[in-house]
């Protein structure tokens, strides 16, 4: 059975589609990442699957369960990371996880045990008695975290799990994802490429409320490896360049200023020649060392970081 | 019990805000003493008195007159006739204590026989005779000049009202005092709801009444001891209670409840904090004010006054002031319990379904 299932899950807010029918299987055990930017859809996904909103239309199952009519089976078999920190500022972390423990009905002595374990996982033992609201933005998250797994759920959901940290933050929070890997099944949000890159096992990259591209990181960077893309910074490009352009290659895309263009096998100097007969004037040129962040723009047309 | 695990964060959360917790629990008692020094001040203000002068001879205006300047005591105006108008005025509460200059007032003095007078006073203030009867006395002495022998009377008659403002005030105030649980019951869902908290617990298998005692729960100390404040320095700034304190006591508090129910509302609909803890005072004061919490109803437009009896407001204020200087008994009182029981039932209802509503939007 997959921890995981969707069917053309849609949901619609007026006349926006934030989510547009999407599918999809994730295994049991696997870290399943939703890559996309700000808006492309991950959070409405997140929430319906975790029953804080109803689908416009389709269903999706959890662990056999319909979202829309077994809600409370769900939520007693997953555990959430918002987006937003989402933790009690006046409480101290052993408080904040025992909440949640004892909402999920574990007795105070499982809560406790199972609180040590994670504050120690998380690196958050030491302040473990000091009130979160003084705790840094990166132990919050971690506390977050923390959260979302004290009831042991068969299924984690971590919306953003390092927005708004600092590199070394999010890379401390990424070797503690990496650790829960093993045991559960995590379906995470992202608009970080490295992060995706680093954690998952799946990626979907995601946008507009579609699936545009779903497989393993480095599936995704090898398919894209045979079409090459040139960034080139130049000077006079014409209409008529641009034609051109896009009648030899497979894609020709403005981004930041400067043409990608990408093509199966792409020879470079065949390009210059075309662009300087043209009259264009070629200032600089690099081949692109594929990443996710290529694979997204190569898909989408746009860059992931507004 | 898991309303019971959120109820022991909320209560948490409220608790160990000390600047919060001290806005809550102290603006009880910085409402009353604004409002009893701006309104009540019995303390250093001369005793009224009545006076009813039967004899309405020029001895008998002569000995009023005397009365009339002694600075402790302010005599009402304009001195009755007969002793029934001071009754009637002793009984609704219009006075507190009167004089009486019976008949053959003026021929005793001049005959220099035994000298009746007699004071009649209500419960309102039970040590008014004994500060009264010396004044009385010593300027009958001073204005009889000569010893003669003078006989007062005192007579204590029960009051069917008691009129004092603060009689009035406090249960006005206390209403009002209670409906801060509006935005507080209001702020802290939205404050939840803002920051994800909420949804992060709607996430779990907690039921919507799981929240909504979990939310409102906590607030209930907060009922108990702002009443108890209103009640207590009420009393030390000369609020007596007539009828049954319980009685008082549970219709605030069902108030307070049904206060609550709205700001779970309110906590419910407004997409900001700012929204939860601002927009309920454009209709709380307006409400306030065509309740009768300053200033009785009856002179209102009948369109405001409608819409006041419609609420459950002026129904608290009513029945705690019915009980407070009237003496009204629980069956005397049920018209306006079941009005406001019947609104808090409703208030809850609604607040249920709509919280049921957005936890799965």
């Amino acid at each position: 059975m997959d921890a995981i299932q969707t069917f053309k899950l849609t949901r619609r807010f007026n006349s926006l589609v934030a989510v547009d029918g999407i599918d999809l299987k994730i295994a049991e055990g696997e870290l399943f990442s939703l890559l996309g930017p700000n808006g492309a859809g991950k959070t409405t996904t997140i929430n319906m699957l975790c029953c804080l909103l109803k689908p416009t239309e389709g269903t999706a199952q959890i662990m056999g369960y319909d979202i829309i009519k077994q809600p409370f089976k769900i939520k007693q078999t997953i555990g959430v990371s918002p987006q937003e920190t989402a933790i009690s500022e006046h409480l101290n972390s052993w408080e904040n996880l025992a909440l949640i423990g004892k909402i999920h009905g574990m007795s105070s002595d499982e809560v406790k045990r199972r609180s040590g374990e994670l504050l120690e996982v998380m690196g958050l033992m030491e302040r473990g008695k000091d009130r979160v609201g003084k705790f840094s933005g990166g132990m919050k998250r971690r506390l977050s975290i923390a959260m979302a797994m004290v009831h042991n759920p068969s299924i984690l959901f971590l919306d953003e799990p390092t927005l708004g940290l600092d590199p070394q933050a999010r890379r401390a929070t990424w070797e503690h994802i990496a650790q829960l890997k093993e045991r559960k099944t995590i379906l995470l949000t992202t608009h970080y490429m490295e992060e995706a890159d680093f954690l998952s096992d799946r990626v979907a990259i995601i946008d507009e409320g579609k699936i545009v591209a779903m497989g393993t990181p480095r599936q995704l960077k090898a398919n894209f490896l045979k079409t090459r893309t040139m960034l080139i910074l130049a000077e006079n490009i014409t209409p008529e360049i641009m034609q051109g352009l896009k009648s030899r290659y497979s894609q020709v895309k403005e981004v930041g200023g400067k043409l990608g263009i990408s093509d199966e096998n792409l020879d470079f100097r065949e390009l210059t020649d075309y662009l300087h007969s043209n009259g264009a004037v070629v200032r600089s040129a690099a081949l692109e060392k594929p990443t996710l962040e290529d694979v997204f723009i190569h898909l989408t047309g746009k860059e992931i970081r507004e | 019990m898991r309303f019971w695990e959120i109820g022991n964060r909320n209560l948490k959360e409220l608790y160990r805000d000390p600047v919060a917790l001290a806005f809550l629990l102290g603006m009880p008692l910085v409402f009353i003493l604004i409002f009893s020094f701006a309104f009540g001040g019995q303390a250093t203000r001369p005793i009224s008195i009545g006076v009813v002068d039967e004899d309405q001879s020029q001895i008998s205006a002569a000995f009023v007159g005397c009365l009339e300047n002694i600075p402790a005591l302010e005599v009402a105006s304009p001195v009755y006739k007969s002793q029934s108008e001071a009754e009637k005025e002793l009984n609704t509460g219009g006075l507190s204590i009167y004089l009486l200059i019976p008949h053959g007032f003026g021929k005793a003095v001049e005959r220099q026989q035994t000298v009746d007078l007699a004071l009649a006073y209500n419960q309102v203030d039970p040590m008014l005779p004994q500060r009264v009867m010396p004044m009385v006395r010593a300027v009958a002495l001073e204005f009889l000049n000569i010893p003669v022998p003078l006989n007062i009377e005192l007579s204590q008659r029960e009051a069917e009202i008691k009129d004092e403002y603060i009689n009035y005030l406090i249960p006005g105030m206390a209403v009002f005092g209670l409906m801060i649980l509006i935005t507080s019951v209001g702020g802290i869902m939205v404050r939840d709801r803002v920051k994800g908290f909420l949804s992060r617990l709607m996430t779990t298998p907690a039921r919507p009444s799981d929240f909504i005692f979990g939310y409102t729960l906590p607030f209930i100390p907060v009922i108990i001891i702002s009443i108890a404040t209103y009640f207590g320095v009420g009393i030390l700034v000369g609020l007596s209670i007539i009828g049954n304190i319980g009685l008082a006591f549970l219709i605030l508090f069902i108030i307070g409840i049904c206060c609550m129910g709205i700001g779970m509302i309110i906590g419910t609909l407004a997409k900001s904090e700012e929204q939860a803890l601002g927009a309920p005072w454009i209709f709380i004061v307006p409400l306030v004010m065509i309740s009768g919490a300053w200033w009785p109803v009856e002179q209102m437009p009948s369109v405001i006054k409608g819409i006041a009896e419609a609420l459950p407001f002026l129904h608290a204020m009513d029945a705690c002031r019915d009980v407070v200087t009237r003496g009204a008994s629980f069956t005397g009182i049920l018209p306006d319990l079941y009005w406001l029981i019947g609104w808090t039932m409703a208030l809850f209802a609604l607040g249920i379904v709509l919280f049921r509503r957005s936890m799965a939007r």
